[in-house]
């Protein structure tokens, strides 16, 4: 895969090897996290939240998403400035 | 180093994305995978629908956080078993990887399931192959709006559906049917419905082969499970080279041809747009459609079927084939071993949990009578799917004395009951200024049902 130079790979593409790889991490990330952690336990009991479960475990699962999502965006950002390609070039 | 420039001959993973227009097919393999997406379609759509002791049979109840399994009721400290069914399914996937080739791929991804489905709905309202490539590439007409309208609606109505029926799997289909029927869904369940029905309608009805190709993992890495022994759709070279075409009943050898007359069926029916006669490509999903479609054209020549057929490397290299080799029997091995352990330990699996916690304000006290007296709160969890009444007893030292306030030990199904209880004993019979002691749970109707749980008692030491 690496006889493809990156500005060449389309933006659609790009996105999905960012937003593909963490959605799968983001699903297991929730599934151990919360089989450990009750959503009810973690809201620090001076804040006075009213926040359905599935409401919870959904913004839980969107930041684990978030959170891998920047890995991957690290990841594709540091192989692509970096890579051999663009300093054959001389850029 | 990588070379800079893709070659000519290579093929770019990355090319601008060409739709594929799968010619429809029939034949005996492809009425074998219609029967799988079909009951595989089925068990998706009519699970959420299914009883089970006056509840939905499967459902992951997460605000409640349990997962009802037919029978079983899997709590959260039950996650090791999820996570074990997790991993006898990829081992699954590789010891039938090894034997059968990609026969998950062809016949049973969800990813080619819904693909399939939309596939047909899109034959049924736009027509045939040719029908279909005519439409695209005609100008927008009054008639081309009107089936591409009614195509994407019976798409949307179907994702819609499907969105629902994930969401069922989450809270009970009636509540949710109820619910969207006094137009009064949860902003959540709303939104999952939503998402769960756009991943359907894009994956299923655009993206397609391509989910194949540049996102599935599986499809990356399934090459390293085949051997020389395994299961694969291959094209018969010696039988059909030099490829061309010929008029019928002419005589291949005397016109120096092989037996493919290179009409390009079998391209032209491959769901991923590739020409197996190039060989095994890892964009082959091992449908299979393409021998169906060319053994339809071997029948119209009056040449012999299997053409392209089912064969392994050895077999087609006129090797011996070998069903049971090592690679199989290991698979095989540690598949039994995990399903047997998985199977024996749910089977032992104890719906019962007790957690004492002893009082911590006070370490003990003493009673009217003289006796040294301990606090403990006892937890008791039910996760039986049955109510129970419990027996509680303790041990550890002579004479030991357990109140408890309540007459009865009564736990609800799927509950959580705090007891209060004292243990009392005398003095003297204390070895110690903290000493072991044990609660015992038994259920009053299952021998099978019991918890112990340790716990200290603390009294003032012998002086």
């Amino acid at each position: 895969m690496d006889s493809i130079p990156p500005e060449e790979i389309p933006c659609a593409q790009q996105a999905i090897a960012v937003l593909w790889p963490s959605f799968i991490v983001a699903i297991v990330a929730s599934g151990v996290f919360f089989s450990a952690f009750n959503p009810r336990d973690l809201i620090p009991y001076n804040l006075d939240i009213e926040i359905s479960p599935l409401a919870a475990y959904s913004i839980g699962f969107f930041l684990f998403w978030l959170l891998a999502l920047l890995s991957s965006l690290g990841t594709m950002y540091f192989t692509i400035s970096n890579c051999r390609f663009l300093r054959k070039q001389g850029n | 180093m990588a070379t800079i420039q893709a070659s000519p001959g290579e093929p770019e993973l990355y090319a601008a994305h060409k739709k594929i227009y799968p010619r429809e097919v029939s034949g005996y393999f492809s009425r074998l995978r219609t029967v799988s997406l079909l009951a595989l379609l089925g068990i998706y759509y009519v699970t959420p629908l299914l009883q089970w002791d006056g509840r939905q049979a499967i459902l992951f109840d997460l605000p409640a956080r349990k997962f009802y399994l037919f029978g079983l009721t899997l709590w959260p400290q039950d996650f090791i078993y999820l996570a074990a069914l997790l991993i006898l399914a990829g081992l699954a996937l590789f010891f039938f990887t090894a034997l059968l080739g990609r026969v998950w791929c062809g016949y049973a991804c969800p990813q080619t399931v819904w693909t399939e489905a939309y596939l047909w709905m899109e034959r049924k309202i736009e027509g045939n192959r040719g029908r279909r490539m005519k439409l695209d590439k005609a100008p927008y007409s009054a008639a081309k709006i009107r089936i591409k309208v009614l195509k994407h609606a019976v798409w949307i109505a179907f994702s819609l559906w499907t969105g629902f029926t994930f969401v069922a799997y989450f809270t009970p289909i009636d509540v949710l049917a109820s619910e969207l029927l006094s137009f009064n869904l949860g902003p959540w369940e709303t939104f999952w419905i939503l998402f769960y029905s756009f991943a359907t309608y894009g994956n299923a009805g655009f993206m397609r082969e391509q989910v194949c190709k540049y996102m599935c993992p599986y499809a990356r890495f399934q090459s390293a499970m085949f051997d020389s022994d395994t299961l694969i759709v291959a094209y018969h070279p010696e039988r059909g080279e030099p490829r061309g075409s010929r008029r019928r009943g002419v005589d291949p050898a005397e016109a120096g041809l092989g037996d493919c007359i290179d009409c390009n069926v079998c391209v032209q029916v491959c769901p991923t747009g590739i020409d197996i006669r190039d060989g095994l490509q890892y964009e082959c999903i091992a449908c299979s459609l393409c021998i169906d479609g060319c053994n339809e054209i071997m029948d119209k020549m009056s040449y012999p079927r299997d053409l392209i057929r089912y064969t392994t490397e050895n077999s087609a290299l006129g090797k011996r084939q070998h069903i049971l080799r090592p690679r199989i029997i290991v698979y095989a091995c540690i598949l039994l071993l995990l399903c047997g352990l998985l199977v024996g330990h749910i089977s032992q699996r104890v719906a019962l949990d007790l957690d004492v916690i002893r009082d911590r304000n006070t370490l003990y006290r003493e009673t009217r009578d003289g006796l040294i007296e301990n606090v403990y709160t006892l937890k008791i969890l039910n996760m039986d799917s049955r109510t129970h009444r419990y027996r509680l007893w303790a041990e550890g030292v002579d004479g030991l004395k357990l109140v408890v306030d309540e007459p009865d030990i009564l736990v609800h199904a799927g509950t959580v009951q705090q007891l209060v209880v004292r243990l009392q004993a005398d003095e003297q019979n204390l070895e110690a200024r903290s000493v072991p002691v044990s609660f015992h749970l038994q259920a009053e109707d299952s021998n099978h049902l019991k918890a112990v749980e340790e716990a200290r008692f603390v009294g003032p030491g012998k002086s």
